[in-house]
């Protein structure tokens, strides 16, 4: 038996029209696809975004890679091997959605007990445990019971868990859900120390600026149909379509000078001003035009479709 | 539901099963299928060569009440509780009924007629209830017996149905010749047939483990049955034999009762002569002590004074823990 | 240590972390309690009496404790979504079973293990104040080593009502497992009627089906020797060793269906 024999080892992640039917319904159960026909394939060394609003397929799809859940129909490959195989998982780091672990053992405990699944030794245990804990910031707490951790706390515990076995492919599920901005600078710092280290992170996520600042590829996910994929600045659609600029102390003579110059113009409070300029003018210009007469910049930045606008938008072309 | 579960498994256009963790249905259907075969063995293995000592019987068992089958595992627990049940009983009802009687109540032995408000009603069904959640329960025979067949108020004077609960552990243990021995004692002591209890000493005494004298006993008893010398030399030998303290008790009341009796004897002649020598029936025992024929009070094996009623006759006190001495036996004769 | 082996151990120290063993302390009392107020009730049966209460209070703690724990097993794993996370470790689904199985078992056998301690303890405190009547109206020893027997098959007949919790969890809720596993817990107790069915019906149908069943259905009452142990009689080694090896077979049966099932379930 001759396995994938188009495939060659170089990519992390493959898929070929791997296809998710659920059956729904108490009665009469009728198949509602999940995910339909996705190909993807995603290269060694990448940082992936994949992306979508929810409820688009995310999920289904790396369930579908864990083997949580079977394909109706379809194939897949982790690191070069089958579904399923042991040998894969060995070499994979996984965050799910929303973590829960069992809340009656401590971090260090749970980092032991997952340790010693992957066949580390005692001393290797205590080893990575120590040193990830105190890599996703919670070394103090790791005697504590993950119980009286707060969402955040377990999504860090979670995120060191999946790096025990040293992976050559991370997969993580939501990753920046459920954290304070803090939270998200870190484990944007830990994604990229990842890449840096020579690992695959494949991520789904469904706000686009975590892509943004992390991803060198991206796919796109609708309604459980790819719509795009490959680099973020190749897709035309989400790039920046204006800016978005907040000023302070601002005189509204001032401001109604602008005229046409801003798209739009909204009053935020005293002085206050929110304006949005179009892509054609440069905001450098205008940022020192109004910092000559006395305004303060509060904040500048890029503004671009939402993904579920590009969703509408490309659900509405028919494709 | 493994067919429906089966279900989402397809074939991909490579010809290999995506569920590569899971084992082919093939194997675990081969599997099950060999399990359940050494199940089966060995279970007819079990059945066959292996029977475990029966500790019900299991015609009883089927006609027995649905509540008896709910206990499934916890029988011999519920056998406990009730043998529990009916010591307490059958202890609260004597105590009541003592207190009744010293508070001056009638306490005569119930005519067939007329029942007493106090009475042991609920004994034999709670011993019943006991032996048939638990049929090896050797001590509820033995004691439950003992009660049962004593005459009121000391206990309900049913020996009839002492002998059907003896008769009852005889059934589950066939190789228990103390239950003959006790059903024999009921005949002789309560019934005052001396050839059944002979029948009963003499069946005892066939069962293998017996000892030597109950086959003397048998002969006593069809020698001599009912007269004081025979009960002594039974309750004797039931002292000597006795299982346990209760037993043991009960024995040695027994001869209490059977020294009280003599002793009641050899007062009433003192007390009749007398009555001859001073031509007055004496009510009291002052004028016998001043009379010189007495120490002083007499008293019965317990402590207990002797009684002197107005036409003098030398009675038990009722408060003696002897009370009532048993009805003398007839001897054995045609009579009984 | 294999990977079943850190998911038992795990097992264990989620039933002691949560608070499970707590029942023996239950048991002590109990058992201290009766020790001291069956000697003022009963009649020379005290012995005989806390044997029985032992023995009984050993089966529906065991039984609670296998079956509420058993069928929360896996379901919990799945209702918390752990099982998303331990499923992406380098294992398969049956060591998740089996693993999860041993794990129950090694908490069953700890407070099996430690309440015949304590049942033995006060049997011979109560043996010790005994006196001479009620030694010798005794028809076993107090201290006897049969029980032992008794208890050694209590405890296989556990690992067995175990199995049987674990394998409906693996594909039913938690209140309709423990539905169906007290109804083969009541089923096996009387399944030794089924087999004497045809001495009571005459259809022939009815006597094949019942034959049947009784051959299917996990049979309990076998391991069930307590009155035997305590009345003194004899329960053979070669009677232990079927019964222990039809209980092994029948745990190997639950144990490779609930796999079968368990690894082909879809956590959706």
């Amino acid at each position: 038996m001759v396995a994938f024999p188009l495939v060659t080892v170089a990519f992390a992640i493959e898929t070929v029209d791997l296809t998710k039917d659920y059956s729904v319904g108490f009665w009469r159960k009728r198949p509602r696809r999940a995910l339909d026909r996705l190909s993807l394939q995603v290269e060694r060394g990448e940082v992936f975004g994949f992306l979508g609003p929810n409820g688009a397929g995310k999920t289904t799809t790396l369930k579908l890679l864990l083997q949580l859940v079977f394909p109706t129909a379809g194939r897949a490959q982790l690191l070069g091997c089958p579904l399923g195989d042991p040998a894969a998982k060995r070499r994979l780091g996984y965050l799910p959605e929303q973590p829960y672990f069992y809340d009656y053992l401590s971090a260090e405990e749970l980092m032991d007990y997952f340790g010693g699944l992957f066949g580390l030794g005692l001393s290797e245990r205590r080893r990575r445990t120590n040193a990830l804990l105190d890599e996703v910031g919670i070394g103090a707490e790791r005697r504590l019971q993950l119980r009286k951790f707060s969402k955040g706390m377990l999504q860090r515990v979670g995120i060191a868990q999946a790096l025990l076995n040293e992976p050559e492919l991370v997969i993580l599920d939501e990753p920046m859900s459920g954290l304070d901005p803090l939270g998200r600078r870190d484990v944007r710092g830990l994604i990229l120390r990842l890449r840096d280290r020579g690992c695959t992170v494949f991520f789904s996520s469904h706000v686009l600026s975590d892509a943004e600042t992390l991803c060198s590829k991206v796919a796109i996910l609708a309604k459980g149909c790819l719509v795009a994929s490959g680099r973020l600045s190749d897709m035309l659609a989400l790039q920046v379509r204006g800016w978005e600029l907040v000023v302070a102390d601002t005189p509204d003579a001032l401001v109604a000078a602008l005229g046409t110059r801003a798209t739009r113009v909204v009053r935020i409070g005293e002085g206050r001003f929110s304006l949005e300029l179009p892509l054609g003018a440069p905001p450098e210009r205008m940022v020192a035009e109004l910092a000559a007469a006395g305004a303060k910049l509060v904040s500048l930045t890029p503004l671009h479709e939402t993904l579920e606008d590009f969703f509408v938008q490309r659900v509405g072309e028919g494709t | 539901m493994l067919s429906r579960l089966n279900g989402g498994t397809r074939k991909t256009s490579g010809g290999r099963d995506l569920r590569s963790t899971s084992v082919s249905s093939v194997v675990v259907l081969l599997s099950l299928t060999v399990l359940f075969a050494a199940a089966i063995g060995l279970q007819v293995v079990r059945d066959t060569r292996y029977p475990l000592p029966a500790t019900t019987e299991e015609s009883l068992y089927l006609t027995r009440q649905a509540a008896n089958r709910i206990a499934f595992s916890f029988r011999p627990l519920g056998a406990d509780l009730y043998w529990i049940r009916a010591i307490q009983y059958y202890g609260s009802r004597k105590r009541e009924i003592d207190a009744a009687s010293l508070a001056g109540a009638k306490t005569a032995a119930p005519s067939p007629g007329s029942r007493p408000a106090l009475n042991y009603d609920l004994l034999y069904p709670l011993l019943d209830i006991t032996t048939t959640l638990d049929p090896r329960f050797n001590i509820a025979y033995r004691f439950g017996s003992i009660f049962l067949a004593e005459p009121y108020p000391a206990g309900p004077g049913r020996p009839d149905l002492a002998i059907a609960l003896l008769e009852k552990g005889a059934q589950a243990m066939p190789g228990k010749w103390e239950y003959m021995e006790d059903i024999g004692f009921v005949y002789y002591w309560n019934l005052h047939n001396y050839p059944m209890a002979a029948a009963y000493f003499n069946r005892g005494a066939d069962l293998p483990g017996a000892p030597w004298w109950l086959r003397s006993l048998a002969a006593t008893t069809l020698a001599k049955g009912g007269q004081r010398s025979a009960s002594r030399l039974l309750w004797g030998q039931m002292l000597e034999s006795a299982a346990d303290e209760r037993a043991r008790e009960a024995a040695g009341r027994r001869l209490q009762q059977l020294d009280a009796l003599d002793q009641i004897e050899q007062l009433q002649r003192l007390v009749d002569a007398v009555a001859a020598r001073t031509g007055t029936v004496p009510t009291t025992w002052p004028p016998l002590i001043k009379a010189g024929a007495l120490r002083g009070t007499p008293v019965d094996p317990r402590g207990a004074p002797y009684e002197l009623s107005a036409s003098g006759q030398v009675k038990l006190s009722p408060q003696s823990p002897l009370f009532p001495l048993p009805v003398e036996p007839t001897p054995y004769g045609p009579t009984s | 240590m294999t990977s079943l082996g850190w998911i038992a151990v795990n097992g264990f120290r989620e039933s002691v972390r949560d608070k499970v063993l707590y029942n023996l302390v239950a048991f002590a009392i109990l058992l201290m309690g009766a020790s001291l107020v069956l000697g003022q009730l009963t009649a020379g049966q005290d012995l005989k009496i806390i044997k029985d209460l032992g023995l009984s209070a050993m089966s529906i703690f065991g039984l609670f404790i296998a079956v509420f724990i058993g069928i929360g097993l896996v379901f919990k794993e799945v209702e918390r979504r752990s099982i998303y996370n331990l499923l992406s470790k380098p294992i398969r689904r049956h060591e998740v079973v089996v693993g999860k199985y041993a794990g129950l078992v090694l908490t069953l056998t700890v407070n099996i293990v430690i309440m015949t301690v304590a049942l033995y303890a006060v049997l011979a405190y109560v043996a010790w104040g005994e006196n001479e009547f009620a030694r010798q109206a005794r028809e076993t020893p107090a201290l006897d080593p049969a029980l032992l027997k008794a208890i050694a098959l209590l405890l296989v007949q556990l690992m067995v009502v175990t199995a049987i919790a674990l394998f409906f969890s693996t594909f039913s809720t938690p209140i309709l497992s423990a539905a169906l596993t007290f109804g083969v817990y009541v089923a096996g107790y009387f399944s030794a009627d089924l087999r004497n069915i045809d001495q009571v019906v005459d259809s022939r149908l009815t006597q094949t089906l019942a034959r049947g069943l009784y051959y299917t259905l996990p049979n309990l009452a076998p391991f069930d020797v307590a009155s035997q142990a305590v009345h003194g009689l004899p329960i053979t080694a070669g009677y232990m060793a079927v019964t222990i090896a039809y209980a092994i077979v029948y745990i190997a049966i639950l144990l490779v269906a609930g796999s079968a099932v368990f690894s082909r379930r879809e956590f959706k």
